[in-house]
């Protein structure tokens, strides 16, 4: 009898991963790989190397230099020869070697030195560049991406296929730094050649790294997908055989945010380029097309100059079945949709050859509140570990809430990233809130690139004089430096907290860091009584560091593209804000005995914002009961359980993806000496099947060595994020 | 290099919930076809195994190969699940291929225990189609293809086991499994 309820418990678990599939699927073969998917024909010649640099695994890294090895083997196209290897002592068979081509004055960019983090890239001859010419198209392998997302309630299931192939005369490895969603769950991974498709295993991200490694060093097709950030991953594919194509497929859930009754799905297209402060140790780098650099620290992003673009194209479908009446859909780029029931729409972004350099932002409001009223249960049958996932809401109607009077911080980013239409965008933000200031609140202006300045010594009131001067300080803002935004938090965050006002503090930035664990450290060391509201500004910012910074400061997070309305957005934004709907947020879990709950610190909840509560529970779920504080009076909400369906397995996915952000997050400002933290994101990672810090996915195609003793990192470069200059945050072009 | 196994129906198929069995007109019921089959699939890969030894992240260079496996079964093969794993604890997973049949060509999904952890690979493998008796394998079929890397050494000692096979009407088959292996090295 045991027995048997195992097996039932063991049915039932699968059923759910089944069903979870047919979200996107509705039959085994729907979730193949396109057949044909393998190519024909002799290489591009439009590819050409420029220089050619030789590293090896036994090379010692004073050796690893260009000045060292690239004289003998300089400029040769095509790749040199065998013979030419030979000189190369201490390289043997079994070594990784690779051919690293270097663009003349590759040295000069920004951040090109030998210091700098990654390796190399295959450049292109491309015809120089004229301001009012045509955009030139660089041979680079990564060819399209495919994005195919189901949404279910708030709840995004979404693959993304990336087709690469090989436009030169050698054989390549390609290396990809693309961003996702900062809450996406990566929990699939195959690699696809022609019709075949090979599961990725996920394993710990040395071995699958030594694995993917030990695979490309003896010429076998292998695929690498390593998380570097929690919202940027690194996609290398090795041995793509000159015109070849291998594609790359993955699987993410994630939940879809809520805000003011629009539920938004976003895509994001590029990761923009990242201010790293001097000897930080993990950057994400930007550098010019075809910079050079010894691997080591860190990874760059590789950006196309002015005037030029890659054959990458961006294609999108989204199924949504909210589940209730959809009553609007709006996004980012033009789209073409069906709808198929009430509450059923197809939705496809209208033009493929949209150049991907920004989020793809898709928003859905619902009717009615049934979607966001239902406490949602998943019980492992194995385990019978329950996870459960639920969305609080404050109350709709708080018009009448008296607004408390307020200190707030305004922090603007002039860094050179935001140079042009965003930093007229956040002077735009900011002077519509000083606007909607009142003579009992106070204000402070701080803004940061390579230091910090506040507009005065200590908050100000907000009266007339004050606030025509802080205009004027506003309006004369302009852009240079870097991005030394821990200088702004510690400015912000770092002085005595007035105890009659609220102190919020609005950040303003694009999020163009690669320090983000140290800035989200140092905002949990200085919040105190603070709350942060972050204000991402531009069209592909860094949404995990907006949400990060907004999640620990308990505050809430707003974004204003480059074409929104800065008054309307900051407005909106200021009203909602500057009066908290439900404070003192408790939850009573009832007889679920509930654990592990994200967000750890549940944050005020602000007019028409939500917030997803996500745990694990080993009683009954009958629904729970919420508590908190509406003008000062308690209120009392009560949110029922759903019936447990099958489907919903992809929470606990979920949960493990809040675990592990959290507890990276603590490894922000812990030293976690015993690697404690580390051990728990591991064992969480590799538990649920997740990419993390520590995991990695890996995929050999085992049955063919393919021919040749050498091959060329490609790095595919990317256009630089809409409305972001390249000359200010990359280099001259 | 080649090896063959016999393997009565594991009983836990029988618990299985094969009642749907037939490609059916709508959406919704092939939806809970589908469930069904995976179902089985999954609940067949819910045991947690362990292998022996550790991955030495400093090892010596191994070499890859391919583990082609192969069910041999007299009706039409609807659903399986083996176990592959190397005697000596020296195979690592690095992929799991669709096998040759139509019906199996989607890459496989494992049972990720196998692979948990810092240890030597076994893994158990599953897969299921929902086509008509008629459009699915008989007779040898290849299912899936392992690939594995191998540490240095002699020649790997492959074990290899069928757990479960059945037909689409969801009863046990009394097949056969073996596999051969390919290493595709250029001389």
């Amino acid at each position: 009898m045991n027995e048997y309820r195992h097996h039932v418990r063991s049915l039932a678990a699968a059923a759910l991963l089944a069903l979870v599939a047919a979200c996107t699927s509705m039959s085994p073969d729907a979730r193949r790989l396109p057949s044909g998917t393998q190519a024909d024909g002799a290489a591009s010649e439009s590819g050409q190397l420029e220089e050619i640099t030789v590293t090896g695994s036994r090379v010692v890294p004073g050796r690893r230099d260009r000045s060292t090895f690239a004289p003998s083997l300089a400029a040769p196209t095509p790749l040199p020869s065998g013979a030419a290897l030979d000189r190369v002592q201490g390289i043997g068979p079994a070594d990784e070697i690779w051919f690293i081509a270097v663009p003349d004055g590759a040295d000069e960019g920004p951040g090109a030195g030998e210091d700098r983090p990654g390796s190399g890239a295959l450049v292109a001859t491309v015809p120089g560049s004229d301001p009012n010419a045509e955009p030139t198209t660089v041979p680079l392998p990564l060819e399209h991406t495919d994005v195919s997302a189901a949404i279910r309630g708030y709840v995004g299931i979404v693959d993304v296929r990336q087709e690469f192939r090989n436009p030169y005369a050698e054989k390549i490895e390609a290396v990809y730094l693309f961003p996702l969603p900062e809450n996406a769950a990566v929990r699939e991974f195959v690699m696809a050649i022609g019709d075949r498709q090979i599961r990725g295993i996920l394993r710990e991200k040395e071995e699958a790294e030594q694995l993917y490694h030990e695979a490309r060093a003896q010429g076998y097709r292998a695929s690498l997908l390593v998380q570097q950030r929690p919202n940027v991953f690194e996609q290398k594919v090795a041995n793509i055989e000159p015109g070849k194509r291998i594609d790359v497929a993955i699987r993410y859930f994630h939940t879809l945010p809520y805000h003011d009754g629009w539920y938004a799905f976003v895509f994001p297209a590029v990761v923009g380029p990242r201010y790293n402060p001097p000897g930080w140790q993990d950057p994400v780098g930007a550098l010019p097309r075809g910079a050079v650099f010894l691997p080591g620290r860190g990874r760059a992003v590789r950006y196309l100059r002015p005037g030029e673009r890659s054959a990458h194209d961006l294609a999108i479908s989204v199924d949504l079945d909210a589940g209730v009446p959809i009553e609007a859909v709006d996004a980012s780029h033009p789209i073409e949709t069906v709808r198929e029931a009430d509450h059923k729409v197809r939705i496809a972004l209208a033009d493929e050859d949209t150049i991907p350099n920004r989020d793809f932002v898709l928003r859905f409001k619902v009717a009615g509140d049934e979607i966001r009223s239902k406490l949602l249960t998943w019980r492992d049958p194995e385990t019978n570990e329950g996870y459960f996932t639920m969305m609080v809401h404050p109350p709709a109607d708080v018009s009448d809430i008296p607004r408390q009077p307020v200190e707030m911080v305004f922090v603007i980013d002039t860094s050179s990233s935001m140079n042009g239409r965003p930093i007229e965008q956040a002077k735009e933000a900011v002077l519509t809130a000083l606007e909607r200031l009142r003579p009992d609140d106070t204000f402070q202006i701080i803004r940061f690139a390579n230091e910090a300045s506040p507009f005065g010594p200590e908050p100000v009131p907000a009266t007339a004089e004050n606030l025509r001067a802080a205009r004027a300080h506003v309006e004369q803002l302009d852009v240079s430096g870097g991005t030394e935004m821990i200088a702004g938090i510690r400015a912000a965050l770092a002085f005595a907290h007035d105890e009659r006002r609220l102190r919020f503090v609005t950040f303003l930035t694009d999020g163009y860091i690669g320090n983000e664990a140290q800035i989200i450290g140092e905002v949990h060391r200085l919040i105190g009584e603070a709350r942060i509201f972050s204000f991402g500004v531009g069209n592909a910012v860094n949404r995990y560091l907006l949400e990060r910074l907004a999640s620990e400061g308990r505050g809430a997070v707003a974004y204003l593209g480059l074409d929104d309305s800065a008054d309307e957005v900051m407005g909106y934004f200021f009203d909602r804000i500057s009066r908290p709907a439900l404070t003192d947020l408790e939850i009573d879990f009832g007889e679920m005995r509930a654990s592990e709950i994200y967000p750890s610190r549940l944050p005020d909840l602000f007019v028409g914002r939500a917030v997803v509560v996500t745990g694990r529970f080993a009683g009954e779920p009958d629904g729970v009961t919420v508590r908190g504080r509406v003008r000062g009076e308690p209120v009392e909400l009560s949110i029922s359980a759903a019936d447990a369906a099958p489907e919903l397995s992809f929470i606990a996915s979920l949960w493990a993806r809040l675990r592990i952000a959290d507890l990276a997050d603590r490894m922000a400002w812990t030293s976690d000496p015993d690697g404690e933290l580390a051990r728990q994101i591991r064992e969480t990672a590799l538990e649920h099947s997740l990419t993390s810090e520590f995991t990695a996915f890996v995929a050999v195609d085992a049955s063919e060595q393919t021919a040749g003793t050498h091959g060329t990192t490609v790095h595919q470069a990317v256009p630089v994020p809409d409305g972001v200059r390249y000359e200010t945050t990359v280099g001259a072009p | 290099m080649s090896g063959r196994a016999r393997t009565p129906l594991a009983r836990r198929v029988h618990a299985g919930a094969w009642t749907i069995r037939r490609v059916v007109p709508s959406r919704i019921t092939a939806l809970a076809a589908a469930t069904a089959l995976a179902t089985l699939c999954a609940a067949l890969l819910a045991t947690s195994v362990r292998g022996q030894d550790a991955f030495s992240a400093g090892a010596a260079p191994g070499t890859f190969e391919v583990v082609d496996v192969y069910v041999e079964s007299a009706r039409p093969l609807a659903a399986w699940q083996f176990e592959l794993e190397e005697a000596d604890g020296r195979m690592r997973v690095v992929g799991i291929e669709g096998g040759e049949a139509a019906p199996f060509a989607d890459a496989p999904y494992y049972d990720r225990d196998a692979v948990d952890g810092g240890t030597a690979d076994r893994i158990i493998v599953a897969n299921f189609s929902l086509l008509e008796p008629d459009d699915l394998p008989v007779g040898h079929t290849r299912v899936a293809s392992v690939h594995v890397r191998v540490a240095a050494g002699a020649a790997p000692d492959y074990r290899l086991r069928l757990i479960a096979a059945g037909t689409a009407g969801g009863r046990p088959i009394d097949a056969e499994i073996s596999f051969d292996t390919r290493n595709g090295r250029r001389q």
